[in-house]
């Protein structure tokens, strides 16, 4: 009896770890293309991403799955590092840096893609957060709505005008 | 160079933009994942970072056992600390054994020895307060001796003492001997020529047993009937004392016999008085002197009774509840229970008036820190 109530104390912090890991894994690519994003510096990605996991990873106990989704709840302190980070310096994120994994532009797509990384630098922070969490991130409305804090038809209809006016400075570009 | 035809090829593009980490940072982070995330800082490992690693990664539920685990046993320490420190109560009857105590009532002198002796220097005052001293030595303390006592050379060189004598015992019984022990109380009172000014016995199962009297006992006899008072059952407690009121008895004596001679000579007066208004005269101071000696007497009648009787007080107590010939039991530890009970809910009100404000100090700082950071994040977004 007593080893089962051991056996069960000891299994709610190994379900805790298990859900990290699994969070870890299927999100680390995304957090990082996230904070790269909005950062627009890969240095500063690498150091914000690895904070974001480590407090994560702090707080894994304190998740509580029935006030959302796991991949909200870590984009939401990624989000809080990341702008930890933009406070830090100062400044806000800058297109200035390109991309580590950016192609160089050597044809039409090449071209396409520094125009397109041109027209993300005119968009404000808040509207490029909006495109890093749903297409670098790969988020959904109703994650990207409890990231930012918003009503997720209201995270949409944000989304839609983020991208307007990013093809919007595409065409002026061209 | 083309436009983007529709969003779908904007999106298409933008997919294609995604940042992904390098290999080098993949591994590392993977590496410290395994590894449970350890901190990084700048500075040196301190003394105690292991410990710091450890107590943040406890489960607030067990950091809210551990502090209440903490402030329990502090505010039972505190609460040991208090009751050790004088606050506490007497859990017995009080010490067995005999006390003893004596005085001496001198002329104008106040009955409490402790007291400093008195300016007044009227013998009524004297003998009011002998009068007066009389409550405090039926109470069944022993007097204390007064630290100066003024006497007249005729109350000194008085051949014989006036003294009166007082005394208390507690005898213990069992619940079912009170009635019998009361029975042999008033026995040995009869016996002793003494008589029983007021009693009271309490018996049956509900409550506690128990009988008090208030006797007068010759003084003469006083010591033969304490000895019949012990032997009736357990003396508890026993104490006597004895008060010397000699000098006002003396002093008293010695004014009845001037209001005497006062009367006789305004007898002579009232004898001698030739005109109907001189006869009024003397016959009021007569009448007054008249009432001044009744009123000598009486308080002479009066001390001299106190010398004669002894006041003893007795009581029986019953021993229920006891659990210990000493007498703490039941009541004496539901009674401690109670009295450790409120000095740990004392010590608990006195910790939340001191905790309660900073608590609410520190919670309105860590809203007021939440909310500022909040919106710095804002603005860090423009």
């Amino acid at each position: 009896m007593e080893q089962a109530l051991v056996a069960e104390r000891e299994a709610a912090p190994r379900d805790a770890d298990l859900l990290f890991e699994r969070l870890y894994r299927s999100s680390r690519d995304d957090v990082y293309a996230y904070v790269a994003g909005l950062l627009r510096d890969p240095a500063a990605a690498e150091e914000v991403t690895a904070t974001a996991f480590e407090r994560a990873y702090r707080k894994r106990s304190r998740f509580d799955p029935r006030r959302g989704e796991p991949r909200a709840w870590l984009f939401g302190i990624a989000r809080n590092a990341a702008l930890d980070e933009l406070r830090r310096r100062g400044r806000q994120a800058e297109l200035s840096a390109e991309p580590a994994d950016v192609a160089a532009p050597q044809e039409e797509s090449g071209e396409r893609r520094l125009i397109l990384t041109a027209a993300l630098a005119t968009l404000a922070p808040r509207e490029r957060e909006l495109i890093a969490l749903k297409y670098f991130a790969g988020l959904g409305n109703a994650e990207i709505a409890e990231v930012i804090g918003v009503s997720e038809s209201n995270a949409g209809t944000r989304l839609h005008r983020a991208v307007t006016k990013l093809r919007e400075a595409c065409d002026g570009a061209v | 160079m083309e436009p983007f035809r529709d969003d779908n090829e904007l999106i298409a593009e933008l997919l294609a933009l995604r940042p992904s980490p390098s290999p080098t940072f993949a591994a590392t982070l993977d590496e410290r994942a395994a590894a449970g995330f350890p901190r990084r800082s700048p500075f040196p490992p301190q003394r105690f970072a292991p410990l710091v690693a450890k107590l943040r990664a406890l489960p607030p539920r067990r950091i809210a056992f551990s502090a209440a685990a903490a402030a329990l046993v502090s505010v039972a320490f505190v609460t040991a600390v208090v009751i050790a420190g004088g606050s506490g109560t007497e859990t017995g009857p009080g010490p067995r054994g005999n006390t003893r105590g004596s005085g001496v009532l001198g002329d104008f002198q106040p009955i409490e020895g402790a007291k400093p002796p008195a300016a007044k220097s009227e013998a009524d005052a004297g003998t009011a307060s002998a009068e007066s001293g009389r409550e405090t030595l039926f109470e069944g303390e022993a007097p204390a001796i007064p630290d100066e006592l003024p006497t007249k050379p005729s109350a000194a060189n008085a051949s014989h003492r006036d003294v009166e004598r007082s005394a208390s015992i507690v005898l213990g019984a069992e619940p079912g001997d009170v009635s019998a022990d009361a029975a042999r109380v008033s026995e040995a009172v009869h016996a002793n020529g003494g008589i029983v000014l007021r009693s009271s016995i309490s018996d049956g199962s509900a409550g506690h047993p128990g009988a008090s009297f208030q006797l007068l006992i010759p003084s003469t006899r006083l010591d033969d009937a304490m000895a019949s008072f012990a032997q009736i059952d357990e003396v508890r407690l026993r104490n006597e004392g004895s008060l010397d009121i000699t000098a006002p008895t003396v002093s008293l004596g010695e004014r009845l016999k001037e209001s005497e001679a006062r009367i006789e000579a305004l007898l002579g007066q009232l004898a001698a008085a030739e005109t109907e208004a001189e006869r009024e005269v003397v016959e009021a101071e007569l009448r007054g002197e008249r009432r001044h000696h009744a009123a000598l007497r009486s308080r002479l009648t009066t001390l001299q009774r106190r010398a004669h009787f002894s006041h003893v007080s007795l009581r029986i107590e019953s021993r229920a509840g006891s659990t210990t010939p000493g007498g703490w039991g039941l009541d004496n530890a539901l009674h401690d229970a109670g009295h450790v009970l409120s000095v740990a809910a004392g010590v608990v009100l006195i910790g939340l008036a001191v905790l309660a404000p900073l608590a609410l100090l520190a919670l309105i700082a860590w809203l007021a820190r939440r909310i500022w950071l909040r919106q710095a994040r804002d603005r860090a977004l423009g």
